[in-house]
C-alpha cells in the first residue's frame, strides 16, 4: 500500500468534507435545523464551478453552456450559486422545523440530483462533465497534489476561522441563546425565525466553494458522485466527532475519509472479496454510526475536561 | 388506451407505496420517529423470500410467509436493541441512528446476497387484457393485498383491544400510560406488525421487480414521498397519498421521461408543504 499517497488524499478529500461537516455542525448545533440535503449544495458548488471553467460544448457534448472563465471566476461563481440555491430552497423549507425539515431538505436533494441526471443540457446527464479545469499545476518544486492538499486544508481553516469569528461575536450568543430557549430569545428581542435563515445561507457558501475544489480534485462533476451517501457520510463524521464540537466535526471527517481510503486502496485478491470488504465497509460505518449516538463517548470526554479546569 | 395503461400501471405502483409506507407510518406515529431502516427491512423480506424459493427449493406461498414472519422478528430484535434504550434522547438522534441501521442491514445483505439480478422460481406473469388494457396476474395480487392489509390493519386498530392500546398510545403516550395500558406490549406489537408489513411490501417486492441489493434503499425515497405528504395521519391519508403519487409517477410518463418519476414524487411533496406545512392529513406534529 502507498501510504504517503494515501495520506495526501485523506489530507485533502478530509479537507474538503471537513469544510462540509463544518457548515452542518454550524447548522445543526447552533442553528438546531437538520440538514438531509447538504449534498445539493456540495453538487451546486462543484457543477458551477464546471459550468463556468468549461469550454463551449462542441462534439459529443450536451451540455449547453461553457463560459470558459478563469478559475477564481469559477469558485466565486460556486460560493455564489450555493447562497443562491440555500435561499432557494430555505425559503418553503425553513418554516418547518425537525424532522420535517430533515424530510424536506432531503427532498429537495432529491429532486436536484434526479434534475442533474435526467437534464443533459446541464451537465450531460449521467455522464457529468469531465475535465473539469484544475489551475493549481506544480508549484516550481511542489507537486500538484500537495499543492491541492494545501488549497484544501487553507479553506478548511478559513471555514473554521470565519465560524469561530461568527459564533465569538454577540451575534454568535444570540444564536445559542435562541437554541437553548427560543421563546425567551425572541421575547428579549432575537428574531429567531430570520437569524435561522442567515445561518442556513451563510454556511451553505462554504459547502458551494468545498464543492469547487472537489470538482477540480476529482476533475469530474457528475450525478454519481453526489448521492444520498455524501450527506449520509458527513453526518456520521458529524455524530462521529460529537455534534456540538467544532473540532470534533473535523476530526470525524478526517476518521472517516481515512478509513474509507483504506479500505478503497487495499489491494484485493478477487473481486469478490473486495466487493465484501466494500459491504463491510458498510457494515461498520452503521455500527460506529450506532454506538457513537448511544455512548457518546466526545461529549463525556468535553464534559471531563471542561469539569477539571 | 395507452393514458389508460399509464393510469393502471400508477394505481399498482400506489398500492405497491401503500404496503410499504402503511408500516413506516405506523412506527412514526407511535414510536414517534422516522425509521429510515424500514426500506431495508423491505430488503429483508425480499431476499429472505428469495433466498427460500430460489435457493432452497420452498414453494413461494410458504417462502412468503416465512419471509414476513423473520422481517417482523428482525424489526423486532432491532427495537429492543437499538431504538429502545436510545428514545429519551429525542426523534432527531432516532432518525439519524436508524440511518446507521440502514446501512448494517444494507451492508449484511450486500455482503451475503451480492451482485446482480435475483429472481424468484416462479411462473412468469399471466397477461390478461380486460378492455385492451394489460393487466398481469402478479399485479392484481398486489393490489388485493395492499386492499386486504388495509382493511384487517383498520379493523385490528378500531376493533380489538391491543389495537385500541395502540392508537391510544399514539395519540398522548403519557396519558395512555397513566390509564393502565401496557406501553412494553403495545410497543413490541407495533414493532412485530410494522416490521410485518414491510416483510409483506419487500414479498411483493422480490415478486413484481428485477430484484437488486440496492433495489430497498431506492424505496426509501418514494416511502419517504408518500408519508411526508400524507403527515402525520391515520392510515386512510397514507392509501390516498399512496395512490396520488403512485398514479402521478407512472402517468408523469405518458408526458415526460420516465426518468424523472421521482422528481415528480417529489415535486407533489414540496408544492403539497408548501401550502400545509403539516401534510395531507391537517394535524400538526406535537
Amino acid at each position: 500500500m502507498n501510504w504517503p499517497q494515501l495520506l495526501i488524499t485523506v489530507a485533502t478529500i478530509g479537507s474538503i468534507f471537513g469544510v462540509v461537516t463544518l457548515a452542518l455542525n454550524l447548522q445543526y448545533a447552533r442553528g438546531g435545523m437538520i440538514n438531509f440535503g447538504i449534498v445539493a449544495y456540495f453538487a451546486v458548488g462543484a457543477y458551477t464551478y464546471a459550468i463556468f471553467t468549461q469550454p463551449s460544448p462542441k462534439g459529443l457534448d450536451q451540455y449547453a453552456f461553457g463560459l470558459d472563465w478563469p478559475w477564481w471566476a469559477g469558485v466565486l461563481a460556486a460560493g455564489t450559486a450555493a447562497l443562491a440555491f440555500a435561499a432557494l430552497t430555505g425559503w418553503p423549507t425553513l418554516r418547518l422545523r425537525g424532522e420535517y425539515l430533515a424530510l424536506t431538505t432531503f427532498a429537495f436533494a432529491e429532486v436536484f440530483h434526479s434534475f442533474l441526471l435526467n437534464e443533459r443540457r446541464i451537465g450531460n446527464g449521467t455522464v457529468g462533465l469531465s475535465n473539469v479545469e484544475r489551475p493549481f499545476g506544480d508549484w516550481g518544486p511542489i507537486e500538484e497534489k500537495y499543492v491541492f492538499a494545501a488549497v484544501a486544508a487553507l479553506l478548511l481553516l478559513a471555514t473554521l476561522l470565519a465560524f469561530r469569528q461568527l459564533l465569538a461575536s454577540p451575534y454568535g450568543r444570540a444564536l445559542d441563546a435562541i437554541r437553548d430557549d427560543e421563546v425567551a430569545a425572541e421575547s428579549s428581542g432575537k428574531p429567531a425565525a430570520n437569524m435561522r435563515r442567515q445561518v442556513f445561507l451563510i454556511s451553505a457558501v462554504p459547502v458551494g466553494l468545498a464543492g469547487a475544489v472537489y470538482a477540480m480534485f476529482t476533475t469530474l462533476a457528475q450525478p454519481s458522485l453526489f448521492t444520498a451517501e455524501v450527506t449520509f457520510i458527513v453526518w456520521i463524521a458529524l455524530v462521529l466527532g460529537g455534534e456540538r464540537s467544532v473540532y470534533g466535526a473535523m476530526l470525524g471527517a478526517f476518521g472517516l475519509v481515512f478509513f474509507e481510503e483504506v479500505v478503497r486502496a487495499w489491494p484485493f485478491e478477487t473481486v469478490r472479496s473486495a466487493q465484501i470488504a466494500a459491504s463491510v465497509e458498510h457494515i461498520f460505518t452503521g455500527l460506529l454510526f450506532i454506538a457513537v449516538l448511544r455512548f457518546q463517548p466526545f461529549d463525556r470526554i468535553q464534559r471531563r475536561m471542561k469539569a477539571r479546569t | 388506451m395507452l393514458f389508460l395503461q399509464y393510469l393502471t400501471a400508477g394505481i399498482v405502483t400506489g398500492c405497491f407505496l401503500i404496503l410499504a409506507t402503511i408500516g413506516f407510518s405506523l412506527t412514526r406515529q407511535v414510536e414517534g420517529f422516522l425509521n429510515i431502516a424500514h426500506a431495508e427491512l423491505l430488503g429483508i423480506g425480499a431476499f429472505t423470500t428469495w433466498w427460500l424459493n430460489a435457493s432452497q427449493g420452498w414453494h413461494i406461498l410458504i417462502a412468503g410467509p416465512a419471509a414476513v414472519i423473520f422481517t417482523a422478528l428482525v424489526g423486532l430484535v432491532i427495537a429492543r436493541t437499538i431504538y429502545d434504550p436510545i428514545r429519551r434522547r429525542g426523534p432527531a438522534v432516532l432518525l439519524i441512528t436508524s440511518t446507521g441501521v440502514a446501512f448494517v442491514i444494507g451492508g449484511v445483505i450486500d455482503a451475503m446476497v451480492g451482485t446482480g439480478i435475483r429472481t424468484l422460481d416462479i411462473g412468469l406473469a399471466t397477461t390478461y387484457k380486460p378492455f385492451g388494457i394489460r393487466v398481469t396476474d402478479y399485479q392484481i395480487i398486489v393490489v388485493a393485498l395492499a386492499a386486504a392489509v388495509s382493511v384487517s390493519l383498520a379493523l385490528f386498530l378500531n376493533r380489538t383491544r391491543i389495537g385500541l392500546a395502540i392508537r391510544a398510545r399514539a395519540v398522548n403516550p403519557e396519558l395512555a400510560a397513566s390509564r393502565g395500558i401496557d406501553v412494553r406490549t403495545t410497543s413490541r406489537v407495533t414493532w412485530l406488525l410494522s416490521s410485518g408489513l414491510a416483510g409483506v411490501a419487500g414479498v411483493m417486492l422480490a415478486v413484481i421487480a428485477t430484484l437488486t441489493t440496492d433495489l430497498p434503499f431506492h424505496q426509501i425515497l418514494q416511502i419517504l414521498a408518500v408519508a411526508i405528504l400524507a403527515g402525520l395521519g391515520s392510515l386512510y391519508t397514507v392509501i390516498a397519498s399512496g395512490l396520488i403519487i403512485g398514479i402521478a409517477m407512472d402517468v408523469s410518463v405518458y408526458w415526460i421521461p420516465a426518468g424523472y418519476r421521482p422528481l415528480v414524487a417529489f415535486s407533489i411533496v414540496i408544492i403539497v408543504l408548501l401550502f400545509r406545512s403539516e401534510g395531507l392529513a391537517g394535524t400538526k406534529a406535537a
